[in-house]
């Protein structure tokens, strides 16, 4: 037996299938690992499931018909119009609601700092819409769209928006405008809290220093605040794009993606292709793509992050 | 440059008067340091001068031209903030060239200036770091430099060295005084520390709950304060204030020591600041002390004495000291520095 001190070489016989745990390199990862497994079989093993669907064929109306198939729903994808129609109209809903949500809510989060009477109130009030179930939401605005029951084709018509008061709802050119609007009502108190939060992280003296040096109030804006403002724009921007993108609710409880596939969007063509169409393979394979498409465009907002963004 | 007014200014929150009948005026070049304890307004007066703060009554005239209703932008003045308010999103350059910029003066005209002012304060390295990269020292240069490259009416202070540890405080102190030689302009500068006030000032403004005590000259207030507060306020260590009494033609403290002096029938504290006590034999002097605690300070030494009846009384001693703790010796006070107050608190001219 040799006389050797190293302890990884510790001459203790008992000890020795337990000496590659005691690797330094090893040792922290198992300390971790109830959480690390827990992730695992709750996040990872999922969607390795779900992404490997995407290479198999999986359609409850084909039983008989189930393997593994390579690419061949991807070359579909390449030429299914259906699919390239959803994704403008992907882009199309997304990035409207987005704007739209950021720039009232940026409105709104600038108005209460302002202050003014009865702002607690208003401020609790803002909260509503997310207290709101979105299938509520959903079927509370399809009904204000209809002329039957709603007053907002009445409302439309009477501003000369429209030249009858008629559902929206069911014309193919301007239907996608009935779920923006439902999910710009219920994205910007998002929007309103969290910047109202960063807002109020700004110390007062910049404004002061700012007036002192003789800034307009737009140029307070656009120099102080919105720089300040620009680490808490990018992340909430991002989060919210991903979610919207993502966010199915609205347009199936509206019109199903109706009229005409005037309204789909590629994750209501998604929950469709699954569960109506039962074709779970197809299904999956349109998600990897979008999956791809949202990370492009996360990486893209946090390069853009890193080049703009200075105040910490 | 220009000559700044203030005539009957007051300012309240609500009901709250915080400062009252404030009149001060401040000549074109002047450097006027305005001092007091926390709390006593000074910061508020120099945020309405500055149109940060709403005046709620009286006029306030730069020129003699009536500036109340003018924004801040309006008012062309440069301020230093405690903070220093530096943009964190903005290099040195352009947070000192940023009242340039906005002014939209041409990048040249801007360039130019950040150097200029960047080379007056020594911070030729720095023009492209952003504020976190730089020390305490450093920021509070660029928060000066940003004041100097604008070129302003006058430069406002607001406590500006506060931030900073005691070696560096001198340093930008001696900065300060010689920034405003070179560029004479006017400068009002808030502070809580005496010392800065009397080294830095033309003319100092001592407040106290939002009154003014006394507008005067460094030495002024140091030899003839208007006031039992300013005598306590300026001056370090703090004058000596007995209480007394007139027995016949003299003054007696209240443990029966008379001091040679005659108070007019009207005095009723006296003080004496502790350079002005000598220390002599027991059986000479006004009273006797036994020295309780002994600071040697090197220059001077500070020896706080017990006297019976009387209580503590502090003594300056100019260099070093033979004394120990428990040794008994007489204090002689030098009448003729020394001041006399009246029950309120207003000082007695004497004559001598």
């Amino acid at each position: 037996m040799s006389l050797t001190t190293n302890k990884n070489f510790a001459p203790d016989q008992k000890g020795q299938g337990w000496k590659i745990f005691k690797s330094p390199k090893l040792e922290p990862f198992l300390y971790l690992s109830p959480s690390i497994i827990l992730i695992c079989l709750v996040i990872f093993v999922p969607l390795v499931i779900g992404i490997s669907y995407a290479f198999q064929s999986i359609s409850l109306f084909r039983p008989s018909d189930t393997g593994w198939i390579g690419f061949e729903h991807f070359e579909d994808i390449y030429q299914d119009r259906k699919f390239y129609k959803s994704l403008r109209n992907t882009f199309w809903w997304t990035f409207t609601s987005v704007i739209l949500q950021f720039s009232l809510g940026l409105g709104l989060a600038m108005l209460l700092k302002a202050g003014f009477k009865g702002q607690k109130f208003f401020q609790a009030l803002i909260f509503l819409p997310w207290a709101v179930p979105t299938f509520l939401s959903a079927l509370t605005w399809a009904w204000l769209f209809n002329p039957v029951i709603g007053p907002l084709s009445h409302w439309m018509f009477a501003l000369g928006i429209l030249d009858e008061p008629y559902n929206i709802l069911a014309d193919p050119s301007i239907a996608m405008y009935g779920p923006i609007a439902a999910n710009v009502w219920f994205g910007i108190p998002f929007f309103a809290i969290t910047l109202l939060a960063a807002l109020q992280s700004i110390p007062d003296e910049m404004y002061e220093a700012a007036a002192i040096d003789g800034a307009s109030k737009w140029q307070v804006f656009s120099k102080i605040t919105l720089p300040f403002l620009a680490p808490m724009i990018v992340i909430t921007v991002m989060l919210r794009t991903v979610w919207i993108a993502n966010f199915a609710d609205f347009i199936y409880v509206m019109t199903s993606g109706g009229p005409a596939n005037s309204t789909q969007i590629l994750s209501t063509y998604i929950f469709l292709t699954a569960f109506k169409k039962l074709d779970f393979g197809y299904a999956s394979a349109v998600s990897v793509v979008l999956l791809v498409l949202l990370l492009i465009f996360a990486t893209l907002l946090l390069k853009m992050r890193q080049k703009f963004v200075r105040v910490n | 440059m220009s000559n700044i007014e203030l005539r009957e200014i007051s300012k309240s929150y609500g009901d709250v008067e915080v400062m009252n009948d404030i009149n001060l005026e401040i000549q074109d070049g002047e450097f006027i340091v305005l001092v007091g304890p926390s709390g006593c307004g000074k910061s508020t007066l120099l945020r309405m001068i500055a149109g940060l703060e709403p005046i709620t009554a009286g006029d306030l005239l730069f020129d003699d031209e009536l500036v109340n209703e003018l924004a801040p932008r309006d008012r062309d003045i440069a301020m230093v903030f405690q903070s220093y308010a530096l943009y964190p999103h903005m290099d040195v350059a352009r947070n000192m060239g940023f009242s340039l910029e906005i002014r939209g003066e041409k990048a040249q005209i801007i360039d130019q200036r950040t150097q200029k002012s960047a080379d007056t304060l020594g911070l030729k390295g720095l023009l492209d770091r952003l504020p976190k990269a730089l020390s305490g020292g450093q920021r509070q240069r660029v928060a000066m430099g940003r004041a100097i490259a604008r070129d302003p009416k006058a430069f406002l202070f607001d406590e500006p060295l506060s931030n900073l540890d005691a070696a560096l405080r001198v340093e930008m102190r001696l900065e300060i005084a010689k920034l405003h030689q070179r560029l004479g302009a006017t400068m009002i500068y808030v502070t809580h520390d005496q010392v800065e006030a009397l080294t830095l000032a033309d003319r100092i403004v001592v407040l106290n709950e939002g009154k003014i005590q006394q507008i005067g000259r460094p030495l002024e207030l140091y030899q003839s304060p208007a006031n039992l507060f300013v005598a306590n306020f300026i001056g370090s260590p703090t004058m000596n204030i007995f209480d007394v009494k007139q027995v016949g033609a003299e003054l007696q403290l209240v443990n029966g020591a008379l001091i040679g002096m005659s108070g007019g029938g009207a005095a009723v504290s006296f003080g004496i600041r502790p350079e002005h006590i000598a220390i002599v034999a027991q059986d000479k002097g006004h009273v006797v002390g036994t020295a309780e605690v002994v600071e040697r300070l090197g220059s001077d030494s500070n020896i706080y004495t017990q006297v019976e009846g009387l209580g503590q009384v502090l003594i300056r001693h100019h260099g070093n000291t033979e004394l120990n703790i428990g040794d008994k010796f007489g204090l002689e006070f030098n009448v003729s520095a020394a001041h006399l107050f009246d029950s309120d608190g207003i000082r007695l001219t004497l004559d001598k």
